[in-house]
Order: structure tokens, then sequence, then C-alpha cells
């Protein structure tokens, strides 16, 4: 009931590793507990003789009807009385609370006072119950006491969990293996000195694994290239190529499978095990909003990723690195008319990459982009040397242009390139199955490893045209909802960029990047 | 003239009831009974209500009897917990 937190009052008194057990506090543990059972006692006392009270109301209940009336000294106030008589011996008015009245037979009233007993009966077993309880605390106390006073080597132990890891997610670190949860720390207290000795060997054990993790940490970074840098909510300017190395490393860990191109995996796999729990963990973490979304999807995309992007930069000790600024893998953005558009920033990267192609240098041009306005700030056409912004996604255009913006063509081009795709979308159509957009986003980017080039000089968001569906009575742009027999409709335009459309425009981006180059 | 009379005593359920307060119960009761047997014959007595303040009309020879009564339940009481203490302390 009104217990006081004891095991607060014992953990309270904090010291590093294990330490003395504080008498003066274990002490004042006992004096609380015993004040619970004082407390206990008198609040049993008080309601013994309620019940006592309302016993012997019963009983004059009981024989009050037996007279008709009763010489009784009525009170005047407090302290004068007068001598009067009890009438109407039969009919008793009962207080039902809350200034209610019931008025009742004798034997009702009886019935009434036995009901009110019942609770006043439960009331004081519970009190019981809880003073039994503190007093056996109270022995218990005292006995840890006398122990302690006796014996000079029992300590109190406390694992003071401290977060040497540099990443955000704190508040997952019940998820690593070698973490305990805070609760348990406060029993170790209780235990004698030969429990004592087993808690020590676990400390131990958690201090080693702790150890072998940094060393790997260190391990990863040392071996690392520049781009993989600790992430520790650092800036998105890196956060892409991080979260991809990341993701890509993760994945090559997490599913098991060792990457031809990616050696790291095969590094780790024989590895530290707390270390490759922790990574998997940490990559849960606070971008579980991103990862999670795509770790079933992971496999393809980074498989083809790894192929192109990583070649380069293999790392013997995948690492994961990842900032708490993620931004979203895929952007389905819903243009209006049943379009849709997908950006991938992965993909985006990945092309950037293939187009430095000295070994993962990172993109120094990459803007931080944190709201859709950044977007349409940032990636502007360059149009016969001037900048054009470009045409809010949002807003659906008319037939001949685009909704989403281009790279580099204007809208002539886009129209060209409509009449070829027209054809090339068909077959397209009919050869790809409406399976994951990201399949086939990964068939688009192994064929094409180096045809991913976007126009020269510009940042894109998007570095090809957007197929916009105009009127698809029968089609819609995601693969997913569209009957694979049926071919796409000739308005589409195709995004060739790095997975921003419909599986299904795979090769149309072939050719769109072929007329661009032509 | 009113007689007030004392409550009944619960013992069982409470904590063992202390030496003092078994003798200043006996004090009270003593009280009581010589009270009682000092009262002139046309005398009402009333009994109190327990945790009330109405008074009700008794027949004084049965409070009376009453009372001695409960006297002797006390002084036995008494005598019991002194003759355990004494054969505590013996021991």
């Amino acid at each position: 009931m009104e217990a006081p937190p004891d095991p607060a009052l014992l953990a309270a008194a904090s010291a590093p590793a294990p330490a003395p057990l504080r008498a003066p506090e274990v002490a004042r543990l006992r004096q609380e507990q015993e004040k619970v059972v004082t407390g206990c006692r008198e609040r049993i006392q008080h309601w013994q003789q309620v019940e006592d009270d309302y016993s012997a109301l019963q009983e004059r209940l009981g024989t009050l009807p037996d007279k008709l009336s009763y010489s009784v000294m009525v009170p005047f106030g407090p302290f004068a009385f007068m001598p009067g008589k009890l009438v109407h011996t039969n009919e008793v008015t009962v207080l039902l609370g809350d200034n209610w009245f019931a008025k009742c037979s004798a034997k009702q009233a009886v019935g009434l006072v036995e009901h009110r007993k019942g609770h006043v009966r439960k009331t004081i077993d519970d009190l019981k119950k809880v003073m039994t309880n503190f007093e056996s605390r109270v022995e218990f106390t005292e006995d840890l006491q006398k122990m302690s006073d006796a014996a000079g080597d029992i300590v109190d132990i406390r694992e003071e969990i401290k977060s040497d890891f540099e990443f955000k997610a704190k508040h997952r670190i019940a998820h690593k293996p070698h973490s305990k949860p805070k609760t348990s720390n406060s029993f170790e207290a209780d235990f004698a000195n030969v429990e004592s000795k087993d808690v020590l060997a676990d400390r131990e054990l958690w201090a080693r694994l702790e150890e072998l993790e940094r060393q790997e940490e260190l391990l990863g970074e040392l071996e690392s290239q520049p781009p993989t840098v600790i992430a520790n909510g650092e800036d998105t300017a890196s956060s892409e190529e991080e979260k991809e190395d990341a993701s890509t490393r993760v994945n090559g860990r997490v599913n098991g499978h060792v990457n031809g191109t990616h050696p790291a995996a095969e590094a780790t796999a024989p590895s530290c095990r707390p270390a490759d729990d922790t990574v998997a963990e940490l990559l849960h973490g606070p971008s579980c909003a991103v990862n999670g979304s795509r770790c079933p999807l992971s496999d393809e995309d980074e498989d083809g990723d790894d192929d192109d992007a990583l070649g380069p930069e293999a790392s013997s000790v995948p690492t994961i690195y990842f900032s708490h600024t993620v931004e979203p893998k895929r952007v389905r953005i819903n243009t209006g008319k049943n379009t849709t558009l997908k950006f991938s920033e992965k993909k985006e990267e990945a092309k950037r990459k293939r187009r430095n192609s000295c070994g993962g240098h990172p993109a120094p041009e990459l803007p931080t982009i944190r709201t859709p306005a950044d977007i349409y700030r940032v990636f502007v056409d360059l149009v016969n040397g001037a900048y054009v912004p470009r045409k809010s996604i949002l807003k659906s255009r008319s037939r001949e242009n685009s909704v989403c913006s281009d790279t580099s063509e204007g809208s002539a081009e886009c129209e060209e390139r409509r009449g070829l795709l027209r054809s090339v979308s068909c077959e397209d159509a009919l050869g790809s199955d409406a399976g994951e957009s990201i399949l086939e986003e990964e068939q688009e980017q192994e064929p094409l490893p180096e045809a991913l080039s976007p126009a020269p000089g510009t940042l894109e968001a998007f570095s090809g045209t957007v197929i916009e569906k105009e009127l698809s009575p029968c089609l819609a742009p995601h693969p997913a909802t569209v009957h694979p027999v049926l071919p796409t409709i000739p308005e589409r335009r195709e995004v060739p960029s790095e997975g921003s459309e419909v599986t299904k425009r795979v090769s149309k981006f072939k050719a769109a990047r072929l007329q661009q180059r032509t | 003239m009113p007689a007030r009379e004392a409550r009944p005593e619960d013992g069982a359920g409470r904590a063992a009831p202390g030496r003092e307060d078994l003798s200043s119960r006996i004090k009270e009761q003593k009280i009581v009974v010589d009270e009682l047997s000092n009262l002139k014959k046309n005398r009402k007595v009333y009994r109190q209500q327990q945790n009330s303040n109405i008074f009700f009309l008794a027949d004084r020879t049965e409070l009376l009897s009453e009372s001695k009564n409960i006297l002797d339940e006390l002084k036995k009481e008494y005598q019991e917990i002194e003759n355990s203490e004494k054969t505590k302390t013996k021991k």
C-alpha cells in the first residue's frame, strides 16, 4: 500500500564498482521499514475499533424493535443531556454516504451493518498482510546488517552501464548482447558472498566483450577509407555514403553471404561475434526507419551496388556507421494522375561514385537537402546556359511536359525521347514482370553500370526524365499495381536515373541514355 | 445518575494487552463496580451506545453483576500474564 521505495534507498547511494555495504543506509532502510510496520499496526488498531463499533451497533439494532420505546438520555449538543424516549424503534435511517439516507427497518439496517463489517475486515486483512510482509523485510535487513558488520567482505556491487558507443541509440542498449538491463544491478546487492563472486565473473565477461567490441571499432576506423566516417550526428553530406556503405556492409554480414567484391564481409564473418551483433543492432537503431523499410529488399539492391560502387573501395573490416539524419531511401511522390516517382538516394550515390570512379572520393558538391524545398533550390536545370528551376513535381503538367524534372533537357527533348521510348516501353512492359520494383532496379543497375551518366555539370535529383502517365485507364506506373501483360501507356516517359522510376522502364532508361549520348 | 459502561474488551484481535494497559483497565472496572454498588435504589443507570452520544436506560442490578464479571475476567487475565512472566524470568 504505502510502501516506501526500499530498493531505491539502497540504490541511491551509488558507488562505482564494488563498494562496502554502507551501514547507515542499511540502518535507514530498516527504519523506513519499521515505520511502515508501525503505521500498519496503528491502522489495524483503528479499523478493529471500527469493527467493534459496528458489532455493538448490530447488537443494539437486533434488540431495538423488542420494545416500543426506550427511555434514553438524549444528547443536547456535546455536553448536555435530557431524558427522553426513543420511539419508532423499527425505523432506522441509515447514512449511505454523500448525505444520502435510507429509511429501513432494524433488520435491514443489521444487514447493512454486516456488509460494512465485511469491508472493514477486508481492509484489516490487507493491512495485516502488508505488516507481515514488512516485518519479514525488517528481519532480512537486520540480518543483512549483522552479516555486513560481521563479515567485512560483503560488498555492494553495482554496475554502472556506460554507453561508450558512438551512436545515439542509447535507448537500444538492451538489444546489445553484452549489456544487461539496469534493473538487474539492484538485485546484486541482496545476495551474499557466494553470489557476489558469480556477479564479478559475469562482469568480467561483459567487460571483455566490450573491449573486443572497441577493438573492432578501432580496426574499422583505421582500415576504412576516408568517406566512411564514424557517424554520430554527422551531417547528411556524407550520410548517404555512409549509409550506403553501412547498409552494404551490414547486409554482407547480416545475410551471411559474402560478396565477391566485398572482402569486408569475409573478414568479419569469422571475427568477433559481439561486434557483429552490435553492428547489426546498430543498424537497427535510430535509422531503423530507413533500414527497416528496406531490409528485406536490400539484398538485391546492395548487391548490385556493391558490384558497382564498392568495387574500388573495399575495406577489410566492415563497420556500420550511421547517423540520425537519415533520408529516406525511396521517396515515392504522387505527382497526380497516378504517377509516382521513386527517388533513391542510394542509387544516386552509386551513380555518383561510378562517375567519380576514383575510389570513393566523396562528392563534395552534395548539397544538404532537408526539405522538399531544398530539392527545388538545389536541382536546377541548365538550359542553354541558364539556370531554369524545375517545375514542382507535385504539379501535374500537360501531356507534353514531364511532371518530374528532367535532368538537363528541355521539354522538347523529352518529347523526342518519349517517341522513342514509347516503343521501348512496350517491350519492357511485356518483358518485365510486375515484380518488386527494387528487383527491376537492380536489373537496371547491373547491366548498365556505366550507362548511368547524368548530364554533366549539374547535380541531379533525378538524372533522367520522368515518365508521366497521363491517361492510364489500365496501367499504373507502379509495377506492383500493374498487369504485366498490358503495355505501358505511350505518354509515359522514364527517368533513367537510379531507381527513380518504375521497374518497367529499365530498358527505356538505356534507350534514353543512349539517346542522350547520341 | 448516569453511569458509563466500559466497552467490552476484545483482546484477541489486538496485540497482546500490555500489563500496564491491563492494570489500568482493571482499575477502571473497579471504580465502575464500586460506583454501581454505591448507588441508591431509585437511580437510573444508563449505558452509552458505543461510539455515540446516546444513552440507553439499563437495569442497575444487571449492570452491577455484569461489571463485576468483567472485573473478574480482567483480573484473571492479569494474573495469567503475571504468572507467565514470572515463569519466563525464572527460566
